[in-house]
């Protein structure tokens, strides 16, 4: 069963229709080849989390989906169109946050309704529903330098989920929280995405994250990374973690991500860069 | 009045009160070991450990300094003249340095090949003293206003123009990609990340400029002015063995320079990048 999934590159295809569509996409940093071939299609609404060894382009994957930068090879198109810079269809939370220190965190969130052109009073209005979900009221004015780090990767969501990108990129959104405000986050997204028409692809390292919430878990392998296992979570949403499947698929995902972490590292120890 | 309100005012007077008291104290806590070296430097000379036509005592040169500040007084008088003069003359090129070298950072820093072409000369001309220029700029301009402004002026550039081109520099691919994503055009980006990403950098640019620029300042006057300025009245003073005026110049330069830096930076500061680094300073605020 596991041989099977690992070698079995097209599993069931999404119902919907394509969003993402990438198309044996390369990425080469000077001599350091980051992905060597990924080609994999994301469903319209679908909830897909990419997971893997740390440092096998996951985060370049979605930077070239939001068109950041350029791939060395393959392409990739969203809804059809073939992505050559960012836009406003394409909202990123960023690993690092990358929080603008000389503005409030209203002001961070508003800043892409500000860039839009929306009145200051509507973006405001609009800024505090999120404000208010991810539990951030109360520290409209303060500035980032003084907020923890959890506060601040809340800022991050809020300042994505703000201005209502159609597609949503998330790099490890929930790495600077607590297990608290994690959980409270993970329902807000799940209920987001379940009633917003939203589509996300979402980097983790959290194999029970990664079931818990996505349609498809696809598994990066060791660098140069391709996908090596695509596991459609076949669960109803919203899903609970004492579901007995859902342990199921958890397992199913750790076996195979066990083994590239494995080789991941042996492949580091025996040329480390 | 209701109880709340005037327990509101009450709590709200005595927070200024408090506020007015916290700075009072500061500016004790500033003043007295400045008092303190008077008070030693004073006892010395009356003591006879110093020699006072070398170092005259702080009463000595206070007394100076009221004649010299006396406008009435035909001989003397001119403190203030060489104070406007010098200030004149350094502001004007400190002006003359931030119009040039803020623009002129943008435009290095953002472009990658004119940085790599640009830097080493800039990285040659940063440590140079601008005061070395003088006899070349005397032999161009002669003596006067012109080559102590471009003297000043070539102090101020530098700092500058190197700390906007490392503020630009410094800015985060990522913080661009932020706005990019939300589909910012490039004045977004250049309001929105560029400018205020930068601010910190420049500030420090400019703080260091200014400072360069008053110290060149005094060293040019010496050298170049004809008839006024703070650094004239200084080296004038050696032709009369005036001690005391120059002590009176030298104070007025150090006093000054706090203030320019007091008045017109900490204001800034406040107003910006202070503002954002929130709680980090509060320990560390002067
Ligand atoms: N701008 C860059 N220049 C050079 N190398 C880069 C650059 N960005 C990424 N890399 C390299 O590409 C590889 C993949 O990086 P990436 O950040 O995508 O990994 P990741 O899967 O997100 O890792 P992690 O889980 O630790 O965040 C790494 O080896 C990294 O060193
Ligand atoms: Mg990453």
């Amino acid at each position: 069963m596991l041989a099977n999934l690992a070698t079995t590159p097209f599993p069931r295809m999404a119902n919907a229709k394509p969003k993402i569509v990438a198309d044996k996409v390369r990425m080469s940093f000077g001599r350091v080849n980051a992905i060597e071939d990924v080609t994999c299609t994301i469903g319209e609404q679908e909830f897909v989390s990419i997971i893997g060894p740390s440092g096998c382009g996951k985060s370049t994957f979605l930077y070239l989906i939001a068109g950041f930068e350029k791939s060395s090879g393959g392409t990739i198109s969203v809804n059809g169109t073939t992505v050559t810079r960012p836009g406003p269809d394409r909202g990123v939370v960023f690993q690092e946050f990358v929080l603008f220190p000389w503005r409030t965190v209203l002001r961070n969130i508003t800043l892409g309704l500000e860039i839009q052109k929306v009145p200051r009073r509507e973006a405001e209005e609009r800024a505090r529903k999120w404000i208010r979900l991810t539990g951030l009221s109360g520290f409209e004015d303060a500035y980032p330098a003084t907020l923890s780090g959890g506060m601040k990767q809340r800022v991050a969501i809020a300042r994505a989920l703000t201005y209502e990108p159609e597609v949503l990129l998330l790099d490890e959104p929930f790495g600077a929280l607590d297990v608290q405000t994690k959980n409270y986050m993970i329902r807000d997204l799940q209920n987001l995405w379940i009633e917003a028409n939203k589509t996300i692809v979402m980097v983790t390292h959290s194999v029970e994250e990664a079931v818990l919430m996505a349609d498809r878990v696809l598994v990066f392998g060791a660098r140069p990374s391709s996908i090596v296992a695509d596991v459609r979570i076949d669960l109803p949403h919203p899903r609970t973690v004492d579901d007995r499947r859902l342990r199921e698929y958890q397992a199913e995902v750790t076996a195979v991500l066990s083994a590239e972490v494995d080789r991941s590292m042996s492949l580091e120890r025996a040329h480390p860069a | 009045m209701t109880p709340d309100v005037a327990e509101g005012s009450a709590l709200l007077k005595e927070r200024v009160t408090f506020a007015l008291f916290d700075r009072a104290a500061r500016t004790v806590k500033f003043l007295l070991p400045i008092a303190a070296l008077l008070l030693v430097w004073e006892g010395a000379v009356r003591a006879g450990l110093a020699e006072s036509n070398i170092l005259p005592a702080p009463s000595m040169v206070i007394a100076r300094a009221i004649e010299l500040l006396d406008v009435t007084n035909p001989a003397g008088g001119m403190l203030l003249t060489h104070i406007a003069t010098s200030l004149y003359r350094a502001l004007s090129a400190f002006a003359f340095a931030v119009l040039v070298a803020i623009p002129l950072g943008f435009l290095l820093g953002l472009s990658g090949t004119v940085y790599r072409w640009v830097s080493p000369v800039i990285s040659l001309l940063l440590p140079l003293p601008a005061v070395a220029w003088t006899p070349i700029l005397l032999v161009a301009f002669g003596q006067g206003d012109v080559t102590i402004i471009t003297v000043c002026f070539l102090g101020a550039v530098f700092p500058v123009l190197y700390s906007t081109i490392q503020g630009v520099r410094s800015v985060s691919r990522q913080s661009v990609w932020v706005v990019r994503s939300m589909g910012a055009n490039f004045g977004d980006i250049f309001v929105r990340v560029m400018l205020p990403a930068t601010l910190p950098a420049l500030m420090s640019g400019l703080k260091l400029g200014m400072a360069h620029a008053w110290r060149t300042l005094v060293a040019a006057e010496m050298l170049a002015a004809l008839s006024s300025g703070l650094g004239y009245m200084i080296f004038a003073a050696r032709s009369y063995m005036d001690v005391p005026t120059m002590f009176v110049g030298i104070v007025c330069l150090a006093v000054i320079g706090m203030l320019i830096e007091h008045f017109l930076f900490v204001p800034l500061e406040n107003a910006t990048t202070r503002k954002w680094e929130g709680a980090i300073h509060v320990g560390g605020r002067r």
